[in-house]
């Protein structure tokens, strides 16, 4: 299923040009609305995952241990869409955990400066002086977050196939170089990139259910193999190895499970 | 009609891709030309000038001039060639001068480190790790050039109007994108945009005769009225106006010049 993904320093631009991109394509368009069905699928608030996305985890704020988890359950359920249909996805940091999936066109759009300086001064009825140091520490934000929760930069150019400002390039052109450009068979799926999607999205999956007993673990999945890292205490190793396989030998899909344990070293 | 800048890392394509821009579009292309031009116009040697662009100024070039003296010259060259229009310019810098004009596209082309590995190892018949300590250096020593010189990063994407990754998508991606982008409306060229490169051409000009002089100025250009900031006191104003007297018969297209002494130069300054 072909994909892509818009990133924008602008929640309207970056809705607007994705759905409006999803309409000439004929595509399904994601956007932050189906945070309300993830949180009623786990029960809880949908604020919350916004914050995983959105938030750099601190000492007042989402713990770490949440926010993967919370993270865990947007992926899943994000990928899971993915995996189905033709899609267009925006603010849901696909671009940031789909790296290495070849038929995923990423999109970065910079807004016009000048007409998101006077938009957030207008939204939040301060000057614009105010309004540019705003969005200076919204970049910060943003940049800070993607590295510590993705671990890579969102604000690098070389995270997408294209960037594109809109201070002199107008909206129907950057539609219409994203449309051209998607019908080309480098973003067409084939059968490894689907692999390597299915891949991520089992992860995810597996990983959700067990984050929501245990943290400090690692999952890769290949065609079905499910490797799960954690550690555990030498006397507690074959009961938690035990309770991991038998989580995630319940979901589907999952053929085998190993579970690899170290050691906790004390301080560290 | 516009001007295209395209920027790029070593080996990213930026040349193929500019070359086949500006056959497509039947716009000059140019680049190395800006250099053998200043060459020309100055009386420096085109090794001096290529030097200068290249690698980024030391500290003692910072304090003596020097390398700053010939990039003065280069943006002169740079600045007189896309006043023609209908140019495509690839190499260093060429964005961070027309900034405030309206009718540039400004380009970038990136292309992964393994990518770029590759090619360097085969053309250059050397191994890997030799090709990437060659392109990393590479990439510092541009990175450090425009930082210095400008203090921004060459990476900071909001810096041009396309940045396109040479890594799925290919060279005639990019030729595709940037013939479409260069043909939007916001791109035409007008009076104004068009008055704003030859002021800059003039600037760039003025300022380099300045440099010449030994004295580092800041200078704008309004239709021909030229602005000279300097942080020279009193003592050194007399040789300061020595050197405008002289820019009289010298450069075309000047209507008046006046220095201005101890006030901050505004940002538009070259």
């Amino acid at each position: 299923m072909s994909i892509i993904t818009i990133s924008s320093d602008s929640y309207e631009v970056g809705r607007k040009i994705a759905e409006k991109t999803a309409e000439i394509l004929n595509y399904k368009c994601l956007g932050r609305e189906i945070l309300a069905k993830v949180a009623e699928k786990h029960g809880i608030p949908e604020l919350k995952l916004a914050r995983a996305l959105d938030e750099v985890p601190s000492s007042f704020g989402l713990s770490a241990k949440l926010r993967d988890r919370y993270l865990a359950y947007i992926k899943a359920y994000v990928l899971n869409l993915l995996l189905e249909d033709n899609t267009v996805c925006y603010r849901l940091a696909a671009h940031l955990y789909l790296t290495n999936v070849s038929h995923v066109l990423k999109v970065g759009i910079i807004s016009n400066p000048k007409e998101l300086i006077s938009r957030i001064a207008s939204e939040k009825n301060i000057s614009e002086e105010k309004a540019e140091k705003f969005i200076k520490k919204r970049k910060d934000q943003c940049r800070r977050t993607s590295l510590q929760v993705f671990h890579v930069d969102e604000t690098d150019a070389s995270r997408y196939d294209l960037v594109v400002n809109l201070g002199q390039i107008d909206k129907k052109r950057i539609i219409d170089i994203i449309t051209e450009t998607v019908s080309d068979r480098k973003f067409k799926p084939v059968t490894y990139s689907l692999n390597c999607m299915e891949d991520i999205e089992m992860e995810n999956r597996v990983k959700a259910v067990i984050l929501e007993h245990f943290s400090d673990i690692k999952v890769h999945a290949k065609r079905g193999t499910v490797v799960v890292e954690t550690k555990a205490f030498k006397f507690k190793k074959e009961k938690k190895c035990n309770s991991i396989k038998e989580m995630a030998g319940k979901l589907p899909g999952v053929v085998n499970i190993e579970v690899h344990t170290s050691s906790y070293v004390s301080g560290n | 009609m516009a001007i295209i800048t395209i920027s790029r890392g070593s080996y990213s394509m930026g040349k193929e891709v500019a070359e086949k821009v500006s056959a497509r579009l039947e716009y000059e292309c140019i680049s190395r030309e800006v250099i053998l031009e200043a060459s020309k116009y100055y009386h420096i040697p085109e090794i001096k000038l290529s030097r200068a662009i290249h690698d980024a100024p030391s500290i003692l070039n910072r304090i003596s001039g020097g390398k700053q003296k010939y990039i003065a010259y280069i943006l002169s060259a740079f600045a007189d060639r896309v006043a023609k229009n209908n140019i495509v310019y690839h190499g260093l810098a060429g964005h961070l001068l027309l900034t405030d004009v309206k009718h540039v596209l400004k380009v970038r082309i990136i292309a992964g480190l393994d990518y770029r590995i590759s090619i360097v190892a085969k053309r250059d018949n050397i191994t890997r790790n030799e090709a990437r300590v060659l392109l990393i250096r590479d990439d510092q020593e541009r990175q450090k050039w425009t930082k210095r010189l400008y203090k921004t990063d060459p990476a900071d994407s909001s810096l041009y109007d396309l940045v396109i990754n040479i890594n799925k998508l290919t060279k005639d991606h990019a030729v595709d994108f940037i013939c479409q982008a260069a043909t939007c409306k916001e791109l035409e060229t007008t009076e104004s945009s068009l008055q704003k490169v030859k002021d800059l051409a003039l600037a760039c000009r003025v300022k380099a005769t300045f440099l010449e002089q030994g004295f580092d100025v800041s200078v704008t250009s309004d239709y021909g009225n030229i602005l000279v900031y300097t942080k020279a006191g009193d003592r050194l104003m007399h040789k300061l106006q020595k050197i405008v007297k002289g820019l009289d018969g010298e450069i075309k297209g000047i209507n008046n010049i006046e220095i201005h002494s101890g006030v901050t130069a505004p940002h538009s300054a070259v």
